[in-house]
């Protein structure tokens, strides 16, 4: 790996006035889990690191509304939010996710930060934050702003976020009586990062699902919403729209062959799970159960 | 041999654990020298092709390069730089050609490891692409020939024939004829003929390939992670020109082996670097770069056998295509001592064996934790049950009906004597419940249970040398060249010492490797050490007993006398001084096997076996498979310390495991594509069956020191086919190519189904 020089601001606001252009050949640096997979053989070779580990405890902090939602810090590190209680309490279906997110030692150093920021479209948040209707904030040299967790991911590897922005948190909205659930699906072996990633989060109107949101990662080239799945789930109940779900899923997502699959078998896996993740949200309690 | 004992039989907690856990236990990998420079390789991206021209000036020009190597360089300071154990085909650096993806061209030399690494970038190579060769059987007939002429080392007596052979592929063929299998096909009740594939995987040690060499004043210094010593010396001063004497190997602790360090791997690159800098080189491989030193090898295995309606094979035809890779390493040695094995622990009456070794343009293939037989069982084992079920026989019962028992002769000529395979089946089948119901699931679960068994013959004729000291106080020193990557084995020589010598262990210490001071061992491979080592040490510790027998009657004590040995040294040098030095070479019996019929009346000092048996869970909606419980029983002989056995056990089975379903090296458009451990991926703490258990049965190697035999590879044997054998079980499909990953299962279900899943 290439040496490089390692900034360590006490503040947010330095942090971005550090940070400079896409080009400068500066690069902030959260965990490092990511972007050391990149560094080590040379993929990526960042003359200057800016640490954001010494900015504001608030980037590091999980804060809870009265209505129950949620402001977790992008400094938060994995590790926190899987122990966290309030997380647990308010969205247990990232409480969920989180267990098997790579490995422990990986949790303790990967923020939520880094995470949505790196941009692979092999990571396991993205499409459960994306059911839950998160937004991510969002600061720069021009101020503050805050987007929807879907609309951070542009192509592969690329994000939104323009050079010289930093993610500071993610909220998530209170949460209700929706039953949420995130379904990881590995084909090498179990602690890969995901071939497949499938959440699914409604409100139940007797047995009628409303208000569906539906996301996917891993397969597809960015996580993003399964639109036709919510369509064919709207106003239905479960038992009756499984099939047409995940049909629309395998239909609707656009899938390439590569080392964790052929695209006929992960199209096969998408119906296949999709029906699941459905019927794994319903068995859950309100709001989820972990 | 086996006798009571004391020390030997105990599980003694390992000399080294405790400096390892708490992170101080030597790794070469972490030594550094004073003025040492760091060398970073620059390798080839293509897979076949001439070097028309290295372009270094931009390394060269890199501030703090010292120097910029290319093979060219190598010749001068080693006018024939080819190395390898069974051919001398390798070169040190790529010379006019290159073989394979990831392959050496030239190195940069610098004081910063970062300097090395961003100028080996700077190179720029110029090829002109050559068509490649992957596949081991399209190998035997390709227009594509990996090597103009084959140059075998001269080592081994069988290889001189090859000599000057030119255009072909074929680095060795190994034929074996026992009985009249022709006749026997012509007269069977059913024929049964399957193939079956595996495919290139690595050993992954997470200490990866590391030498420094110093050479200075004529003499070489050479500290390598090597399971090898003896050979590095040997092969470095063959490559020298200079006597053994001049030429010092030191080892320390490896950090994983598995074969992928044995014989030369890194250190005659850094000899020559060493050469032309004249200042220590250190060469420290990376993660990826271990996937283009040294790999496993794939395999086509073409199997046929002639059954009688009694469910008795008459007759087995084995045609098995050994894919080495670009050079050959140990593979032909594979081929041929592992080929001869082929048809099964089996007694089958008419065999017939031939085993190819190719080359071909993938990294170079050689031994991996069972020196071919995994490769072997997955397809004997997989087709033995098949035919097992074809004839609605019982899979064990066949197997039982079929099994090789002491007193046999095997297909080599050699009857076998202490090989449990009978009793390991019998035990694996009792731990398992065979006889009782099974749950089979239900729905898009269904579940299944199969067995499988392997053998291998200890390869031979091998040596080992050992010096065991007593010093003046009672302690005692084992000087050994066997190689403790893990495995336990210094912890198993101080038992032996300890139980000859009735000295207590902690007065014990087992030396690390090193030439200068450690005698000859032929490596640390094959399961090979606990019997060979093991006797050279009990010999070595029986000449120091007689030793210290003699200086108690020369000092005038009576015979039985139980005067301290620290007295017996005052008592002779007046004060505590002077050493009595025993020591023993050890080579067991051996017959070499007749050329054309490959029959030896001979051919090993000890057989090993291990059976497994798996139940399985698959999810037909998916084709995921799980593992709810494995079994492994080996054959053990003696154990001489059975919790490092077990481990061994349940160690080799799990690395097995992951060669079966997830390991894989992916070449594409001559690319290997996941040299990392992000993209091949090794089994994690999840993959692991819910449920594992080892088991042994233990009897004595009645010619193995103590009763023990080699136990390092026996828990690989059984894994892949009882995991196919178990697929088939629960759902009725039959997998015959490895990995078997869950699109292959199903996949396959769908065409079960009668539905084709496209393949796009
Ligand atoms: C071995 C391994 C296995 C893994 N397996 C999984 C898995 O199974 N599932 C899964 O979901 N993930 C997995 N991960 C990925 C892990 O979740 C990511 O590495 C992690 O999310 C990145 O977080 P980090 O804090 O380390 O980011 P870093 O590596 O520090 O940064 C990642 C990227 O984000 C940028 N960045 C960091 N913080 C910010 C910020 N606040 N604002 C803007 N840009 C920022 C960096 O410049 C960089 O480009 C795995 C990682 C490893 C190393």
């Amino acid at each position: 790996m290439k040496p490089f020089g390692l900034a360590e601001p006490a503040s947010l606001k330095d942090a971005i006035a550090m940070i400079g252009d896409a080009d400068s050949g500066v690069r902030p640096i959260a965990g490092g889990s990511a972007l050391m997979l990149m560094m080590k053989p040379g993929i990526l070779q960042p003359e200057t690191l800016v640490s954001l580990r010494g900015i504001e405890p608030r980037y590091s902090s999980i804060e809870t509304a009265g209505d129950g939602g949620l402001f977790i810090g992008a400094m938060t590190t994995l590790r926190r939010m899987e122990l966290s209680a309030d997380v647990a309490r308010h969205a247990p279906v990232v409480t969920q996710a989180l267990r098997r997110l790579s490995n422990v030692r990986v949790r303790n150093i990967a923020t939520l930060g880094g995470h949505l920021a790196h941009g692979d479209p092999h990571l396991d948040l993205p499409p459960v934050l994306i059911a839950l209707r998160a937004k991510v904030h969002i600061a720069g040299r021009d101020g503050e702003r805050q987007i929807d967790v879907e609309d951070l991911f542009r192509s592969y590897l690329e994000t939104s976020l323009d050079s010289g922005e930093l993610i500071t948190g993610v909220t998530v909205p209170a949460q209700g009586n929706r039953k949420s659930a995130y379904i990881k699906h590995t084909t090498r072996s179990a602690d890969d990062w995901p071939a497949l990633g499938l959440a699914v989060s409604f409100s139940l109107d007797g047995d009628v699902l409303r208000d569906v949101r539906a996301a996917i990662g891993a397969a597809t080239d960015i996580p993003q919403r399964l639109k036709s799945v919510e369509t064919a789930l709207e106003g239905k109940r479960a038992a009756d729209a499984l099939q047409g779900a995940g049909d629309a899923a395998a239909a609707e997502a656009q899938v390439h062959s590569d080392a964790r699959g052929s695209a006929a078998y992960k199209r096969e896996l998408i119906r296949v799970f999709t029906g699941r993740v459905i019927r794994k949200a319903m068995e859950s309690a309100a709001g989820g159960t972990i | 041999m086996a006798g009571t004992t004391t020390t030997v039989g105990r599980s003694f907690p390992r000399m080294e654990g405790r400096a390892k856990v708490t992170g101080r236990a030597e790794y070469v990998y972490n030594l550094r020298l004073p003025n040492m420079l760091h060398a970073k390789a620059c390798r080839s991206t293509i897979s076949h092709g001439r070097i028309r021209s290295i372009d270094t000036s931009a390394a060269e020009a890199t501030p703090g390069v010292h120097h910029v190597v290319t093979g060219a360089d190598i010749c001068k300071v080693l006018p024939e730089p080819f190395y390898g154990p069974a051919f001398h085909d390798q070169p040190i650096l790529a010379l006019e050609k290159v073989r394979h993806y990831g392959e050496p061209i030239a190195v940069v030399l610098a004081a910063d490891p970062h300097v090395a690494e961003l100028a080996a970038q700077r190179i720029v190579v110029d090829y002109e692409e050559l068509p490649a060769v992957f596949d081991e059987v399209e190998a035997m007939t390709s227009d594509v020939i990996v090597h103009e002429e084959l140059k075998p080392a001269g080592t081994f007596a069988d290889l001189k024939h090859l000599a000057g052979k030119r255009d072909t592929n074929l680095a060795l063929d190994y034929h074996l004829r026992h009985g009249d299998a022709d006749k026997a096909f012509a007269e069977a009740d059913r024929v049964f003929e399957h193939t079956f594939s595996t495919q290139q995987t690595m050993h992954t040690p997470f200490e990866p390939m590391i030498a420094i060499a110093d050479v200075r004043n004529s003499a070489a210094t050479v500290y390598t992670s090597t399971q090898s010593p003896s050979f590095v010396r040997y092969e470095l001063a063959r490559l020298l020109g200079w006597p053994e004497s001049s030429v010092r190997v030191k080892t320390s602790h490896l950090g994983g082996g598995f074969g992928a360090k044995v014989y030369v791997k890194t250190e005659a690159l850094a000899l020559a670097l060493s050469m032309i800098a004249h200042r220590p080189v250190r060469l420290a491989l990376t993660m990826e770069e271990q996937f283009y030193t040294i790999t496993k090898h794939p395999s086509t295995f073409r199997i046929a056998s002639a059954v009688d309606k009694n469910g008795k094979v008459t007759a087995r035809k084995c045609e098995v295509w050994w894919n080495g890779g670009a050079y050959a390493d140990i593979g032909p040695r594979v081929t041929q001592k592992s080929g001869f094995t082929a048809a099964g622990p089996y007694n089958i009456d008419n065999v017939s064996i031939d085993s190819y070794a190719l080359y071909t343009n993938r990294p170079p293939a050689g031994a991996l934790r069972g020196f071919g037989i995994p490769q072997l069982v997955w397809a004997y084992e997989s087709h033995t049950d098949i035919i097992a079920r074809e004839m609605g026989i019982d899979p064990v019962d066949f197997r039982k009906r079929n099994i090789l028992r002491n007193g046999r002769m095997q297909a080599v000529g050699t009857v076998v004597k202490d090989g449990e395979f009978e009793a390991i089946l019998d035990e694996l089948a009792k731990r398992m419940d065979w006889d009782k119901p099974f749950d089979r699931g239900s729905g898009t679960v269904r579940r299944g249970r199969g067995v499988a068994i392997g053998f291998k013959a200890s390869i031979s004729p091998t040596t080992s040398s050992a010096i065991v000291a007593v010093n003046a106080d009672g302690s005692c020193i084992v000087y050994c060249s066997t190689v403790d990557m893990g495995q336990g084995s210094d912890t198993a020589m101080a038992q032996i010492a300890s139980e000859v010598l009735d000295i207590p262990m902690e007065k014990i210490r087992v030396v690390n490797p090193d030439t200068d001071v450690t005698p000859y061992d032929m490596s640390t491979l094959g399961s090979r050490s606990t019997f060979h080592m093991g006797h050279a040490v009990r010999l070595a510790a029986a000449d120091a007993r007689e030793k210290l027998l003699a200086l108690a009657k020369e000092i005038g004590l009576p015979e039985g006398h139980n005067t301290p040995v620290p007295e017996l040294f005052v008592r002779k040098f007046g004060m505590s001084a002077g050493a009595i030095i025993g020591s023993a070479n050890y080579i067991p019996d051996f017959t070499p096997p007749n050329y054309s019929t490959g029959q030896s009346p001979n051919a090993t000092p000890f057989w090993m076996s291990g059976a497994t048996g798996v139940e399985v869970e698959v999810d037909t909606e998916t084709g995921q498979m799980r593992i709810l419980r494995m079994i492994n029983v080996c054959d053990i002989g003696k154990a001489i310390n059975p919790v490092v056995v077990e481990t061994q056990i349940s160690g080799a089975a799990v690395m097995q495991l992951g060669f079966t379903v997830s390991e894989e090296m992916v070449i594409e458009n001559g690319q290997l594509t996941n040299p990392s451990l992000a993209d091949y991926r090794i089994p994690g703490i999840f993959d692991m069956p819910s449920v594992m258990e080892s088991g042994f049965v233990a009897a004595d190697q009645q010619n193995g020191p103590f009763g023990a035999k080699g136990v390092g590879e026996s828990g690989t044997f059984g894994v892949s086919p009882a995991i196919a054998n178990a697929i088939e079980d629960a759902v009725g499909v039959r997998i015959t190519k490895m990995p078997i990953k869950a699109e292959a299962i199903y996949r396959a279900l769908c065409v079960k189904q009668g539905r084709e899943l496209s393949d796009d």
